[in-house]
């Protein structure tokens, strides 16, 4: 295994200690971009350092930004009436990519998992309870996973939001479209029932 | 590779622990019925679709298929069912972290692959109590109490825990309060008191509703009826032993329960200052 030369076995290190890369792979990688042009290979060190280096949190939603705020917190046909708040800034993603939703974000950068030890004042609730003091939401979309401790940290916040003048909801969840009542399980029927809507 | 299908094992589990092992699969730690605790790798347990359809979530009631693997390479768990979430989550805080909290003593109280039927049970009968109308406060101490019993753990009420002297209850000393030893196991007598540190005082009603809540409730030791019994919830009588508790001995138990059971583990569980103080304090 380490036969490589030492700028070589450095590299397949270094690459699998990245989630889902196993050593075959990473040494696959590696001899890769050693094959590659060498102007191609330096452009993956290069975007490597610029993320690191120009990208941040934004200042308002907690998402991923390389300016002060990010595009969709400096968008101005966002709706800024609703705030759909998320654990990850790939959760945001997910939505986004959906094309369903024209509101602002909030990114908690986690949840609450005291059996991690992750407790509250480690994400960013603070100052989502701060934007929804100052700012001037109708309807807060709790989209926190829903695992247990998705819906634990989506009631914490609701908790603590309960104050304001604001609509809380959160997302529906149920029989997934295409499929076929007699084959989901009946947790997940419940669920549906539960988030059933007007028709 | 080879499937050998005789080491494919099905059976019901709770999901104690999950922990991510790469972008989809994880590492859950599960209390089943015949294996005791288990850790086991589920490959692509994040996706929706597939072998476990997302019923890997903390506390679920699963139907799992599971190889064993040998020495020290993780089981593999191939599929899994849902049979119940637990859905405190959406309910209350105090369920969830009740929950939690009894996910947490399991992990410390069982080693792997130590099997024990009745702690199963009592999990199972706890969760159905937390996660529906049943009382939280009265149902975690409960659950810590026959825990300690079905363990070897329990305290001694009736001999003093240091010399082993008889002691009766109610009978001479009403109007003072018993001794129990923290570090010592039980209860101490009057001679034994003054060199003993880590002394908590509880009154002599206390001291008989911990003596209920250790009492053994009948579970069954016949293993058979045990496999079909544990298809339902709540074959653990654990809910007989909840009007038991009062308001007034709550507080002392649990201080006494908590600081007996931080001895025994030589640690504070993470969940523990989450625990209800009053016996009021119902979600
Ligand atoms: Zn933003
Ligand atoms: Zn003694």
């Amino acid at each position: 295994m380490s036969s490589h030369a030492g700028a070589v076995s450095q590299l397949v290190d270094r690459l699998s200690q990245l989630p889902g890369i196993g050593r075959k792979s990473a040494e696959r990688l590696a001899f890769h971009l050693l094959r590659v042009r060498e102007d191609e290979a330096l452009a993956l060190s290069d975007a490597i350092r610029r993320v690191r280096t120009d990208v941040r949190y934004c200042a308002a939603c907690f998402n991923l930004s390389e300016k002060e705020l990010c595009q969709i917190c400096a968008d101005p046909n966002r709706d800024a009436a609703r705030l759909c708040v998320v654990e990850q800034p790939r959760d945001l993603l997910s939505l986004e990519a959906s094309g369903a939703y024209k509101g602002l974000y909030h990114v908690l950068l986690g949840r609450i998992a005291p059996l991690d030890g992750v407790t509250p004042d480690q994400l960013t609730i603070d100052a989502l309870v701060e934007r929804v003091r100052t700012g001037k939401f109708s309807e807060i979309i709790m989209a926190t996973n829903p695992t247990v401790e998705g819906d634990g940290t989506s009631l914490y916040l609701s908790n603590q939001l309960s104050e304001f003048p604001v609509e809380i909801t959160r997302l529906a969840r149920g029989i997934t479209a295409g499929s076929v009542l007699e084959y989901a399980n009946r947790e997940i029927i419940a669920d549906a029932l539960t988030g059933r809507q007007k028709l | 590779m080879s499937t050998d299908t005789s080491r494919h094992h099905s059976t019901t589990a709770i999901v104690l622990r999950l922990v991510d092992f790469s972008e989809t699969s994880l590492v859950v730690t599960l209390l089943t019925r015949d294996r005791g605790r288990i850790s086991a790798l589920a490959k692509g347990a994040r996706r929706l679709k597939g072998p476990f359809e997302g019923s890997l979530d903390l506390l679920s009631v699963c139907r799992i298929t599971l190889i064993a693997k040998s020495g020290d390479t993780l089981d593999l768990l191939t599929e899994s069912k849902l049979r119940r979430r637990f859905r405190g989550g959406e309910r209350s805080l105090g369920r969830t972290y009740a929950g939690y909290y009894i996910a947490e003593t399991l992990r410390w109280w069982l080693d792997d692959s130590e099997r024990h039927e009745a702690i199963f049970d009592l999990t199972l009968a706890a969760l159905a109590l937390i996660d529906g109308r049943g009382p939280v406060a009265e149902t975690v101490l409960a659950f810590d109490c026959q825990c300690l019993r079905l363990l070897g753990h329990a305290p001694t009420t009736r001999s003093c825990c240091i010399c082993g002297m008889k002691i009766e209850h109610g009978e001479r000393e009403t109007s003072h309060n018993v001794a129990f030893s923290v570090d010592g196991g039980g209860v101490v007598c009057a001679a034994c008191r003054p060199r003993q540190a880590s002394l908590v005082m509880l009154s002599h009603s206390a001291v008989q509703t911990l003596e209920e809540l250790l009492q053994p409730l009948g579970e069954t030791d016949d293993t058979s009826r045990q496999v079909a019994l544990s298809e339902q919830d709540g074959v653990f009588p654990l809910s007989s032993l909840l009007p038991r508790v009062g308001e007034t001995s709550y507080p002392a138990l649990r201080g006494f329960v908590t600081r007996y059971m931080q001895s025994l583990m030589g640690r504070m569980l993470r969940m523990q200052p989450y625990l209800p103080t009053t016996i009021r304090s119902r979600s």
